[in-house]
């Protein structure tokens, strides 16, 4: 009778498992598709409103006017290199600032002495809203890239830095101990313990990185660039092509949503004895 | 032989947690060390495990001082503390990593046989119950073959029947290679169960209280009489251990320092 607790569980974890099957294949497809619904129903509908004639969709463009402007882009090679254009910025300035947050945010999570230097600092800049920091980069560091790729580093930096001191400060003591007891060296214990304690939580502040990275290319580029999507957004504006400001707001919807979806396939495999992670790809 | 010489521990904070505590433990002897809460057991396991430095005193292992922890000697915690992110395999390897590869998959499959979770060699820890978990737990320590293995309440956080099936397992697996056995338990039935010599430690400050020996040969019916006996005869120096403390405690500290507790 004390043994009923697991067997329990079990046979109801298996009901779960053998009873999710066939409603589970509909479920797998039904469940996105209502997420898709509402969108679908206001293009379509919008759609029709303009196809009808109720409006003239000059200033909120239909759809269909958006997806033509795309595929024009596309087909003068236009949209190309204003995707590499930002491509490029956001890539390089995520890889400056997970760099600079990885190490600063390490070593003030291992090194309690350095955390006591640093962070006060590093928490004082962070309070400064990261676009007050364009004038000055454009003063130290010219108009052109270097100032773009210095303010997506900064607005990636932050969150990338905060993780990694927040994951080593929160790992479990209990795990270190067994670390002590098999007399791991100090690499040995970064390596073996510290670091895939702290991955789940590191994946994390990446997304959350990137995030910002994508944010910040729009700042950037809108202060003054000639290619780059924040540029296809600005000249739409200035030129009064809706469609074209639109079309770039997918596009970066949907880059910055295949970004994030690479960190996180790619991530997945060491991840794949967490809790969470299973039961969010079955969810 | 391990070696306990007046080992003593003041916490940071004043708490004189263990006082003078001293023993003698022969090769391949199962120690259970019982006592009411507060009484420095878990302070002295991991003194012995080199976790914490006695403020005075010594820990000697053949000879030879403990002040870190050391290859012969082995922990297991009450909870099992297996590392998500390893198969049970792996967990149990963990302590195995200087070994070649091929030697320490069989060290590891030979031991995940021992403990009867050889078709759970791949499965993530989570995937386990508290039981198994701690089976894992068990087979990760022994795999490195300690002199000395620790225990620390290790079956406390159990069902009951799970705890008499480890406890049986425990002692068929410890008489593979006889490690000395160092059991910290509150259980009294455990200890009698399991020990050759049962310490009785006596709270604020931690000490040695009392020592029983249990001369019931292996394996030992939980039922006999003179199993009771022993049991009997534990509780009541538990009961004194902790009797006797009352006048201690009340003359060593005022009513106001009560409150703060």
């Amino acid at each position: 009778m004390i043994s009923d607790a697991p067997v329990l569980q079990q046979s109801s974890e298996q009901a779960e498992s053998t009873a999710a099957p066939a409603p589970s294949r509909l479920a797998r497809y039904a469940r996105p598709m209502l997420g898709i619904l509402l969108p679908l129903i206001l293009a379509v509908g919008w759609e029709l409103v303009v196809w009808l004639g109720y409006s003239n969709g000059r200033l909120v463009p239909p759809p269909s006017r958006i997806f033509a402007t795309i595929l024009e882009l596309a087909h003068s090679g236009e949209l190309a290199r204003h995707i590499a254009a930002t491509l490029w910025r956001v890539g390089l300035g995520f890889a400056f600032g997970v760099v600079a947050g990885t190490a600063l945010g390490a070593i003030s999570g291992y090194w309690s002495l350095a955390r006591r230097l640093l962070d006060p600092t590093v928490q004082a800049l962070r309070a400064i809203p990261s676009l007050a920091w364009v004038p000055l980069f454009i003063l130290w560091l010219g108009i052109f890239e270097t100032s773009k790729i210095a303010l997506i580093a900064v607005g990636v930096f932050f969150p990338v830095y905060l993780g990694v001191m927040g994951a080593i400060l929160s790992v479990d003591r209990k795990v270190v101990e067994v670390g002590r007891v098999f007399r791991l060296s100090g690499p040995a214990m970064i390596r073996r313990i510290l670091l895939p304690a702290v991955l789940p939580a590191y994946v994390v502040s990446l997304r959350v990185g990137l995030g910002l990275g994508w944010m910040f290319v729009v700042a950037a580029e809108l202060i003054g660039a000639s290619e780059g999507l924040g540029y296809l957004l600005l000249d739409g504006q200035q030129l009064g092509k809706p469609a074209q400001i639109l079309a770039a707001i997918v596009i970066f919807a949907i880059l910055g949503k295949l970004t994030d979806w690479l960190i996180e396939v790619a991530a997945l495999p060491f991840l794949r004895w967490q809790d969470a992670f299973g039961r969010a790809k079955g969810a | 032989m391990l070696a306990l010489d007046r080992v003593s521990k003041t916490y940071p904070n004043g708490v004189q947690a263990l006082a003078r505590f001293s023993a003698e433990i022969g090769q391949g002897e199962i120690i259970a060390i019982i006592g009411g809460s507060g009484c420095g057991k878990s302070t002295l396991l991991r003194a012995i495990a080199g976790l914490d430095r006695a403020s005075a005193g010594t820990v000697t292992l053949d000879s030879e001082a403990i002040t870190s922890p050391h290859a012969k000697i082995g922990i297991i915690f009450q909870e099992p503390r297996l590392l998500p992110w390893l198969s049970v395999a792996d967990n149990i390897g963990f302590g195995l990593a200087d070994l070649p590869a091929a030697e320490r998959r069989q060290k590891v499959a030979r031991a995940l046989e021992r403990v009867g979770l050889a078709d759970k060699a791949e499965a993530w820890p989570r995937e386990l119950s508290g039981g198994q978990a701690q089976r894992v737990a068990i087979a990760r320590a022994l795999v490195p073959q300690p002199e000395v293995l620790l225990l620390d309440e290790p079956f406390s956080a159990l069902d009951a029947f799970t705890r008499r099936d480890l406890q049986d397992h425990l002692l068929d697996l410890w008489a593979d290679t006889r490690p000395t056995l160092i059991l910290v338990t509150h259980d009294v039935d455990e200890a009698v169960v399991l020990a050759d010599r049962v310490l009785v430690m006596r709270p604020r400050p931690g000490r040695l209280f009392d020592q029983i020996e249990i001369n019931l040969t292996r394996p030992r019916d939980r039922n006999s009489p003179l199993f009771e006996n022993f049991k009997r005869s534990v509780l009541t120096s538990l009961d004194r251990s902790l009797d006797r403390n009352v006048p201690d405690r009340d003359a060593t500290q005022g009513p106001g320092q009560a409150m703060w507790w």
